[in-house]
């Protein structure tokens, strides 16, 4: 009966949503402006969520969510247009779809291989909304069960294993970015006895480094820095008709549709790793699996459905730990936390009783923003693909405008423009020397969380680490940091090897062999 | 990013930084209550404000050294010393004064001085509109001559303006003109378009790129400004000139 309930007031929502005709205004318009911001080399879906922010700040907490939701999700899919037209990824996370899109439009099948991103992934964030409705009850219940020892580890491992995964060259550059970031967070007066730490007498910094600023300096600041300095030049975009795809080659491929998609929520809900990595892992896995492996990177169409449906699924899957334990599954999401804590939603546990409703909430608008990509892309594609003709010199300083206007409206504070600044020049520097940036703003928010947590919990344990070992959870999440930590080095690589060796040798001697 | 070789270069000496600032952190975090007593309470060791920067910036200086740890030895000690004397060498101006970084220099400069000296001094319209004007025609020719020329421009004009508000002019000169922070930047912009012009006045493809880029410097801050400050009722950070225009405008009319 409750789960009948829950599927009822679902459908309710979605219809309550769809019925106000300023929420499908606000709907089609931001998933617009998502495509065009996937699709423009150089835009990235967080910079579009970052930069929407400021103007979400009037709304109520579900129509922001409409506005944010949905460029996410326009941006995550509309980088695949200049994957696959003009061999450009439009975001990171659509750079495996330009191996097989692009020769799939110099054969001239650009419009179908569109046609079939674009429905492969609605089903993507489909897919994935249905895990964020089923799993986030348990996750939720579970996360309840969680003390302040439970809270400071997964802010720690969250922070981990995104430098882990996300770190382009060394997994250490990941780590210290995190953990530049959790300095960041100590900024400001402490939030047990109200010390001022790192503020240098500045009363504006009392109470912390503002999230937002820093997001938007971090991944935009960069962003237009190495777009203008690399020069980067859009080359002419390939010509298609037919967009429509053929209703046999989407159920023929259903099996690689919910593959990829499911291996785009697991890699979404990780902490801090983005559509990109479930991209790439998307597109191994059906090469692994396909019977002609040896048509991928020359216009292979399982290759460009996989990796977009991953993507998208991705969205749904960065809303599950998002929404439940108030740590973000990937770099949009972040912005996302960002945007929610500024309407007044603290996500994590007690989300389920605070806004009983936000949850299903979140689903529905994720549903009816995958309708209307669905619909956008299929009716509109030939339109934006003409946003492809801007030159970036042109674009750009009206971003470095917006972010600017964009930090300064959240708090009306120029404050906030003297930190957003130095930065975005720093996350600059960083990110050429390899430093992930992802790391860094994960660390300024889940710093308070892992620092408050921290100091909590050995106040309960006057001083002991022993819950630690003691509680369940506690244990299991230790261990997987410390696991997480040593397999990075040599001699535990070494060890490895060796002990496998060693296993293998008694079992070949037992053989007989 | 950088090439493998250059990163672990690079690596050995960013890992240094790191380590030093890591340094730097806990030297800072010792000087907070640790077991004494603030503000009326006594504070022991688990519930000092110290605890959490403390443990971050250990963490921060081991995962500095062992970056330059790692970095030392995948290039070792020789390629390091090159690197120093490269530092020291006429190459390393050089490569100061190459093009791209060149365009590096000119992009920080623009947002630096837009975020330091111009928006909390002059109308934000106008601040924005020297922007990009600047920005746009800088980067949009495509020519790093006339990038370089421009550039240089601009910063006899930041000059300009440093000198301007440095000297409390602005005060002075308040009484006699109102808005001359304004009045300047205008006058400074239309100087700096004029200036364009005549760098790209005989090439008729970027005689054409001006007139769009112009186009774009005026239309983007006139859609976006107003968005802000009347749907959204966004005050500006500095309203001056420009702004109590379009005040007038918007609040006689609606």
């Amino acid at each position: 009966m409750v789960l009948l309930d829950r599927i009822a007031f679902y459908f309710q929502t979605v219809f309550h949503l769809a019925s106000e005709p300023l929420n499908l205004v606000i709907l089609f318009g931001s998933v617009i402006l998502g495509i065009m911001f996937g699709a423009m080399p150089g835009l990235t879906s967080t910079l579009g969520v970052a930069l929407l922010t400021a103007l979400t700040y009037g709304m109520g907490p579900a129509t922001a969510m409409v506005c944010l939701l949905a460029i996410y999700v326009g941006g995550t899919y509309g980088g695949s247009y200049s994957a696959i037209l003009i061999n450009i990824p439009g975001t990171a996370a659509s750079a495996a779809t330009a191996l097989d899109g692009y020769p799939l439009a110099c054969k001239g099948e650009g419009g179908r291989a569109i046609g079939l991103t674009t429905t492969t992934s609605a089903i993507g964030t489909t897919i994935s909304m249905l895990f964020l409705v089923s799993i986030s009850p348990i996750i939720s219940y579970f996360a309840l069960q969680f003390t302040s020892f439970e809270f400071f580890l997964l802010a720690f491992f969250g922070i981990l294993i995104s430098g882990t995964l996300t770190s382009p060259d060394l997994v250490i550059k990941g780590w210290i970015s995190g953990f530049l970031g959790l300095f960041m967070a100590c900024v400001g007066r402490d939030l047990l006895q109200f010390y001022p730490r790192f503020t240098f007498g500045f009363s504006e910094l009392d109470s912390g480094i503002e999230v937002v600023p820093v997001l938007i300096g971090a991944f935009g600041i960069p962003q237009i820095i190495q777009v203008l300095k690399e020069r980067l030049v859009i080359g002419e975009a390939q010509k298609f008709q037919r967009i429509l795809p053929e209703f046999g080659t989407v159920v023929r491929n259903v099996p690689h549709i919910v593959r990829s998609a499911l291996i785009g929520v697991g890699i979404g809900s990780v902490p801090g790793i983005g559509e990109d990595i479930a991209a790439w892992v998307s597109y191994g896995a059906a090469k692994n699996i396909s019977k002609h492996p040896e048509r991928f990177g020359k216009g292979e169409y399982m290759a460009v459905l996989s990796t977009e449906t991953a993507n998208n699924a991705c969205v749904g899957g960065a809303m599950i730990p998002l929404l439940n334990l108030g740590i973000p599954g990937s770099p949009p999401a972040a912005m996302l936390l960002g945007a929610l804590m500024l309407h007044g939603v603290t996500p994590g546990p007690m989300i389920t009783f605070e806004h009983p409703n936000f949850i299903i909430e979140v689903a529905s608008i994720l549903l009816l923003a995958s309708i209307t990509m669905w619909i956008v892309g299929m009716l509109l594609a030939k339109q934006v693909v003409k946003v492809l003709r801007i030159p970036p010199p042109l674009f750009m300083p009206i971003v470095g405008v917006l972010c600017i206007i964009g930090s300064y409206s959240l708090g009306i504070n120029v404050f906030n423009l003297y930190l957003m600044l130095p930065v975005g020049i720093i996350s600059y520097f960083l990110t050429e020397m390899g430093y992930p940036i992802a790391p860094l703003v994960i660390g300024v928010i889940l710093g308070p969380m892992a620092d408050e947590n921290l100091r909590r919990a050995l106040m309960v344990s006057q001083g002991s680490f022993l819950p630690i070992f003691t509680r369940p959870v506690s244990l299991i999440l230790f261990l997987i940091i410390v696991w997480t930590v040593v397999s990075q080095f040599e001699f535990s690589r070494r060890l490895k090897e060796k002990v496998v060796g060693k296993l293998f040798k008694r079992r070949a001697k037992k053989t007989g062999a | 990013m950088m090439d493998k070789e250059k990163l672990r270069k690079a690596d050995f000496f960013s890992g240094i930084i790191i380590l030093l600032f890591g340094v730097w952190i806990v030297r800072q975090s010792f000087k907070m209550p640790m077991k004494d007593s603030w503000g009326g309470v006594q504070n022991v060791w688990f519930v000092s404000p110290a605890l959490f920067p403390l443990f971050v910036g250990f963490v921060i200086i081991i995962l500095g050294a062992l970056l330059s740890r790692t970095a030392w030895k995948t290039v070792g000690r020789g390629e390091i010393g090159a690197v120093i004397r490269w530092l020291l060498s006429k190459s390393n101006v050089e490569f100061l004064a190459s093009a791209p970084t060149l365009r590096f220099y000119a992009m920080v400069t623009l947002f630096l001085s837009f975020v330091y000296l111009n928006i909390p001094r002059i109308d934000f319209f106008l601040a924005s509109i020297l922007f990009l004007s600047v920005f746009i025609s800088m980067f949009y020719f495509d020519d790093d001559g006339v990038l370089k020329r421009l550039f240089f421009f601009y910063l006899a004009g930041l000059l300009v303006f440093i000198v301007y508000f440095a000297a409390g002019m602005e005060s002075s000169l308040g009484n006699a003109v109102p808005y001359s922070g304004d009045v300047l930047a205008l006058f400074f912009i239309v100087a700096y378009c004029l200036y364009a012009w005549v760098q790209v006045r005989k090439n008729p493809s970027l005689r054409k790129k001006f007139r769009t880029g112009m186009i774009i410097a005026v239309a983007a801050p006139l859609i976006v400004i107003p968005i802000f400050k009347y749907f959204l009722l966004v005050p500006m950070p500095y309203e001056g000139l420009i702004v109590a225009f379009l005040d007038k405008v918007w609040y006689l009319d609606f």
